[in-house]
């Protein structure tokens, strides 16, 4: 587990400009492994897992789940299971997080 | 499949805390906004993510909105709304009675055309599954299109039972998976088959109540009705003949083989027919969407786009309905050829069968029930034959040992038969094996003989140990009798065939370079042909032996005098071809070495690997045999040194050797007394490598700096050798 950790590197870096992104990479940090749902240009809907993402918004869930269209009466509430899929960021309408998974997420959702 | 495992070894890592409230909480929480902006006050590069996830992990996730990778896309991109049968029929998308005739006809083509695309390889939920009648053949009031659907899906089972059961296929040919749909099991084959027989019989009341008279003016409607009938009475007449046949294939007795023969051959002579009236049925209407599925009545091509894997997708292209009529005609082929196998009774004789019939390439239904008619229920051959009343046949066949002799003293010696007994059940094994690989799709072929070496060399010990055995004994029993090296050269033998067809085989399936063509060549010529061939005399030689004393014991119990007539030696065929074979090797090698001296044969800079790296590879599996003993490179580079020649030879003595060569085997060809296509395919090359030999050693375009060329149409494993 050691090296592997190693091979991955540090998940933080120096950052010149302390306060704001050091703030920004926490509220993610905070999300990670939470369940998310992100809506998709083409209107399916992924929920999975919170693995990775980058500066591109391009975002990757684990045990990911397809949901079709909400309009669409006959593939609803039947999730074909994908597993580890990224979402590139330019398809990404949506995203969206459990609220009770937010308690610990500082800094997310607070002003809504 | 790296893909699939990736994404399953995800589910164990990251699919703990899936948590069962997702399907139904509802509350969740926006934060587009603020994750996109706090996304971009990561640096350029960077990643954010947990400790236990990394670049590695992220390299296996799937891409979405890539079509490469993204099966769900196709589904959701289409204008339309994907209803499943239950759906459609409520919808009233689709018909389940009152079916005109043209609709009927345009069904069935479709749904036939997917089932042969099904049989080439693709899944059964993007071939015949896209046919929703076929989902729920219960909620079909057409009695004609519900024997039908009960019908096709009969034949899929079928075909699915046989192909599992005969196991001689690999992911590329065929697709297993039903995908939880029922295969039509709640129905007896009998009452699908009966059902069939009735819409037959009910339509050919129809066509003959339609059919013109004589005198009678022709009404045109009447006259297409006829057609229409008629078209769809061989359509249903076809699928239960179909149907009938391979539930005979599923019968123990060897009769109803024959029975399958018969049936085929009867569904052939409705082909054209039915190819003639494809033009009655219903095209499909709109061809707009995409994908490559035609859209019509009763199908949809996206019905099932949810259930397959989250692999990457495989897009099954769905034959055309000109090429159906063409596929059958072949598939019947192939099953009459299939049924031919029980009339051959040698051991040798199946093999050389499968072999042949391998050699077309043919699809996997007919190789799976070739392999299910040989072992039935992989007990007996054809049913009725012990594998090792087999073995001892061939054995006999072959070298004529004297243990296996009814006139020799070990065929009722307790300890001989002992012997000879767990040896023949020792073999029955690895010769079933043999004769199963000879069903695989020809690239997979190849290596499963690389690997059933290692079993044949076991043997080739054991023979060894029982011909000693045996031979001890016999000596104490009949001394001016030997058993030397009977059951050693028979299984010598087979070692040598397997060699042979994987080096072989490696030219059909374009595996070899140019460079490589000469110790490729050299080693059949110079050493498995040249084994093969002692081995088959000695085999002669150890028959003519048992027929001698065959012949004196004879001859010492009635007067009569024995008409000796002159009689073909069994093996003789064999031992001609083995030549022939020789001289080919024989004359490519030399060719190549030839070619190689003038610069005409492109190596590759060996920078990572050398000439013997290559070499070592090409013949490693020859490594687990100890008879005969592995040439290892060093060795093959001594025997093959032109240097111990003096004067050591000049590229134009080589081309002439060689012309020689392709010579000899023109002329032991020629005289082979009924030569059949193998013959006359050896000859279309040998016989212009002649010239071309000739004309090279004469200095033909000596100086040209273009490559040859090596076309391998008219031979597999021989190419004319042309000079541009």
């Amino acid at each position: 587990m050691a090296t592997m950790i190693e091979e991955n590197g540090p998940s933080t870096h120096e950052q010149p400009d302390v306060s704001s992104s050091s703030q920004a990479r926490q509220k993610l940090e905070g999300l990670l492994n939470k369940n998310m749902r992100i809506r998709m240009t083409d209107g399916r809907t992924l929920v999975g897992l919170f693995l990775c993402t980058d500066r591109d918004c391009n975002v990757i869930l684990g045990s990911a789940q397809e949901f079709l269209k909400s309009t669409d009466t006959f593939s609803q509430g039947e999730p074909r299971v994908l597993g580890l899929a990224m979402i590139p960021g330019h398809h990404v309408v949506s995203i969206e997080v459990e609220a009770d998974s937010l308690d610990d997420a500082q800094g997310f959702g607070a002003d809504h | 499949m790296v893909m699939k495992s990736a994404v399953e070894d995800d589910d164990a890592g990251w699919g703990l805390g899936i948590p069962e409230k997702v399907k139904n909480s509802a509350n969740w929480v926006d934060i587009t906004h603020e994750f996109k902006n706090s996304c971009k006050e990561l640096n350029l590069g960077e990643l954010l993510h947990d400790k236990l996830f990394g670049l590695f992990e992220a390299m296996s996730a799937i891409e979405m909105m890539d079509p490469k990778m993204d099966a769900g896309m196709i589904g959701n991109q289409v204008n339309r709304k994907v209803l499943n049968f239950e759906q459609a029929i409520k919808e009233d998308a689709i018909k389940v009675k009152d079916l005109s005739l043209p609709e009927l006809i345009g069904i069935i083509d479709t749904c036939f055309c997917c089932l042969i695309t099904w049989l080439e390889g693709h899944s059964l939920a993007q071939t015949v599954f896209t046919c929703l009648y076929v989902h729920n053949p219960d909620l079909i009031e057409e009695p004609a299109l519900k024997a039908f659907a009960l019908g096709i899906l009969k034949v899929c089972d079928i075909a699915r039972e046989k192909v599992n059961k005969a196991a001689v296929f690999e992911e590329e040919d065929f697709q297993a998976m039903t995908y939880g749909f029922k295969m039509a099991n709640n129905v007896t084959d009998l009452r699908v088959t009966g059902m069939l027989k009735d819409v037959e019989d009910e339509l050919q009341r129809k066509v003959k109540s339609t059919r013109s008279r004589q005198g009678e003016q022709r009404d045109p409607d009447v006259e297409l009705e006829h057609q229409q009938c008629l078209a769809l009475f061989n359509r249903i007449k076809f699928t239960r003949l179909l149907l009938t046949a391979l539930i005979a294939f599923t019968k123990k007795e060897t009769s109803s083989v024959g029975e399958a023969q018969k049936l085929v051959a009867q569904a052939a002579d409705l082909l054209s027919a039915i190819h003639s009236s494809i033009q009655h049925g219903i095209q499909s209407q709109n061809d707009t969407t995409k994908g490559d599925h035609p859209i019509m009545m009763g199908f949809e091509p996206l019905v099932n786009q949810r259930l397959l894997p989250p692999t990457f997708p495989r897009y099954a292209k769905i034959i055309k309905r000109e090429d159906m009529v063409a596929y059958f005609s072949k598939l019947i082929e192939r099953i009459k050829t299939v049924c031919d196998v029980i009339n051959t009774t040698n051991l040798h004789g199946i093999l050389d069968f499968f072999c042949e019939f391998s050699e077309q390439s043919p699809c996997v239904l007919s190789r799976s029930l070739l392999q299910t008619t040989f072992l039935i229920d992989n007990k007996k051959v054809f049913g009725t034959h012990l594998m090792q009343d087999m073995i001892k046949d061939a054995l006999r066949y072959f070298v004529s040992p004297p243990v296996l002799s009814y006139k020799c003293c070990l065929f009722n010696n307790h300890q001989a038969k002992d012997y000879i007994d767990s040896f023949v059940t020792h073999c029955s094994r690895p010769f079933c094996s043999l004769i199963q690989i000879h069903g695989h799709n020809r690239a997979r072929q190849r290596d499963k003989l690389g690997h059933i070496l290692e079993e044949f060399a076991t043997l080739q010990d054991e023979a060894e140990k029982v011909d000693a055995a045996l031979h001890s004994l016999l000596m104490k029993l009949e001394p001016q009798r030997q058993h030397l090296a009977c059951l050693g050269t028979w299984i010598l033998y087979h070692n040598l065939r397997i060699m042979i067809q994987y080096l072989l085989s490696g030219f059909e399936l374009e595996l070899y370079s140019m460079h490589e063509y000469y110790y490729i060549y050299w080693y059949l010529s110079e050493f498995l042909y040249a084994w093969l061939m002692s081995t088959l005399s000695r085999a002669d030689s150890s028959q003519m032996a048992e027929e001698r004393i065959l012949e004196e014991q004879l001859k010492g119990r009635s007067s009569k005098k024995t008409k000796k007539k002159k009689k073909v030696r069994p093996l003789s065929k064999e031992i001609t071809m083995s030549q022939a074979y020789q001289n080919m090797c024989a004359g490519m090698y030399k060719t190549m070495v030839a070619l190689d001296m003038d610069g005409k044969v492109r190596k590759p800079q060996f920078e990572l690997d050398s000439e013997q790296v290559r070499y070592e590879h090409r013949f490693a599996p020859f490594n687990s045999v100890v008879t005969p003993p592995p040439v290892h490179y060093i060795q093959f580079k001594e025997m093959s040194d032109l240097k111990k020649y003096n004067p050591p030879p000049c590229s134009a003595d080589l081309y002439l050797a060689a012309s020689k060569h392709f010579q000899q085997a023109k002329l032991i060809l020629e005289n082979v007394p009924s030569p059949d296509p193998e013959v006359n395919r050896i000859l279309k090359v040998a016989k212009p490598n002649i010239v071309v030999m000739k004309l090279l050693a004469g200095g033909h375009k000596k100086e040209t700096k273009v490559l040859p060329e090596f076309d391998f149409s008219a031979h597999k494993f021989f190419p004319v050798v042309k000079i541009i």
